[in-house]
């Protein structure tokens, strides 16, 4: 059986904090005015997204390809 | 360089010295650590740098005069420090820094209210920027880089001087950040454990009562924690707190709170305003995100796919990974409701078969056997109510809340 030379897999460890998304440094003095803080980003987010909806795209071509199979059957 | 005499020298060291001594003398924090900010460049260190080059002698100067030696132990090492720091051998101004610390860290000790502190924080930083910066230095040379682990043990005996000690505990938290800084970078986050068990249990002293910046820089690095140890809930207090208190102005900063943010939520249930992704340039959610609202799986695993490196690098990969639930109930859900407006009665019987072909739609492909044991693996979790007629091949729906929606919780593990 040939051995077939093994490539040069270069042992490539994946450090997960190789780009450690070191957080910035604030001023030793920053201050920031607590009224201005998180009032946009703290509102971005949807709890109740989860609807009863089927009329997108996506859901119209399951719906299509529901159908077809029925049909088959 | 600009030519200088050594008159001139002489001048500038002699200035340096009295800024230090007048600085520790009228307790003048602004003064005094400014004398020990070198790796922001400011000119005046830059410029004492040079004249020492110049005037070999500057320790004699020191001892001379009582004023300057009863700190030669800040001093002569610090002078060394940023003589080699001009000169580029980082390995060398690290060293000597570290002793200058040292010593400043005793002299700290000594004064009986915590003035100093301000200074003490931009010593420890530069610990951390000159101790990296040290072994970058090392490792082109081929040598192995030390400095940065010196550094985090150096910055834990600065902890000790700080915890539990009247207005100087103000100042744990900064140490606390930047040893987190360390551990990240070095990979040794187990080592975060016996710093954070000695800031929440000490109760005498309020979480509340620490600067804004640390607090916030703090809620980061221990959300990020729990996202590895898939504590989502816990994650998404100790995110949310870093989100809602950060400098608005500090974008970078909320960019990155939400790369960790964002895949929480979606573990719980809740999902970003597009808004939010576009806004702070996180477009590799986008898809991810679609793929949840649509239960549509295909598009699920190619995001992924996609972003497969920037989200292993972060460590969030497996955490996506396991939205695939989410998204297979959705579909699931979907299939329902299209039943369900064709012929309501037999809605909630859901045959395997019908879920094999929408599978196959999106090019997945799994068998009867395959769907049934998803299928049980979503009503163990809790994400549908239901029952298996094994023989018929269907899957009885629970007329009641079927689809039962996450609110916030994690997957049942």
């Amino acid at each position: 059986m040939a051995t077939e030379p093994k490539p040069a897999t270069e042992d490539v460890k994946i450090d997960l904090f190789e780009d450690d998304d070191e957080f910035e440094e604030f001023e030793i003095n920053e201050e920031w005015d607590g009224k201005e803080e998180g009032k946009e980003v703290t509102q971005q987010w949807e709890d109740d997204w989860d609807d009863d909806d089927v009329s997108d795209d996506f859901s119209l071509q399951l719906r299509r390809e529901l159908e077809s199979n029925t049909e088959k059957n | 360089m600009a030519y200088m005499s050594m008159g001139e020298a002489h001048r500038r060291i002699t200035e340096f010295l009295n800024r230090f001594s007048d600085a520790v003398f009228s307790q003048d924090v602004a003064s005094l650590k400014s004398l020990f900010a070198l790796s922001s460049n400011p000119p005046f260190l830059l410029s004492v740098a040079d004249a020492l080059n110049i005037f070999q002698d500057a320790n004699r100067l020191i001892k001379q005069s009582d004023k300057y030696s009863q700190f030669g132990e800040i001093l002569v090492p610090l002078f060394r420090s940023l003589q080699n720091y001009k000169q580029g051998s980082l390995v060398e101004a690290y060293q000597a820094f570290e002793k200058t610390a040292n010593a400043f860290i005793q002299e700290f000790r000594n004064w009986e209210s915590a003035w100093a502190l301000e200074a003490l924080c931009v010593i420890v930083y530069e610990i951390r920027i000159l101790a990296e910066r040290a072994d970058r230095e090392l490792s082109s040379s081929g040598k192995s880089p030390e400095k940065l682990k010196g550094a985090g043990s150096f910055l834990m005996k600065v902890f000790g001087a700080l915890a539990g000690k009247g207005s100087k505990r103000m100042g744990a938290l900064y140490v606390t950040c930047q040893l987190f800084k360390i551990y990240f970078k070095l990979g040794t986050v187990h080592l975060c454990r016996s710093v954070i068990r000695s800031i929440e249990t000490a109760r005498i002293f309020d979480f509340e009562e620490f600067p804004k910046r640390d607090k916030v820089t703090y809620m980061y690095y221990t959300g990020r924690l729990e996202v590895f140890n898939e504590n989502f809930p816990a994650a998404d207090t100790k995110l949310s707190y870093a989100l809602k208190h950060c400098n608005p102005k500090s974008e970078a900063n909320i960019r990155m709170i939400l790369k960790y943010l964002i895949p929480v939520k979606l573990s719980i249930g809740i999902l970003p305003k597009d808004w939010l992704l576009e806004r702070y340039n996180l477009l590799e959610y986008n898809n991810v995100v679609q793929a949840l609202r649509r239960g549509d799986l295909r598009l699920l695993r190619s995001a992924l796919q996609d972003h497969e490196d920037r989200f292993l690098r972060s460590g969030v990969y497996l955490v996506l990974e396991k939205l695939e639930l989410q998204a297979y109930q959705r579909l699931v859900k979907k299939i329902y409701i299209i039943q369900k407006q064709k012929d309501p009665s037999k809605a909630h019987q859901v045959k395997l078969e019908v879920i094999v072909k929408a599978l196959k739609w999106l090019e997945i492909d799994m068998d009867v056997d395959e769907v049934e044991c998803i299928m049980a693996i979503l009503i163990y979790k809790n994400l549908v109510k239901g029952y298996f007629a094994h023989k018929s091949k269907v899957v009885v729906l629970s007329k009641q809340d079927p689809f039962p929606k996450l609110n916030g919780k994690p997957v049942n593990s």
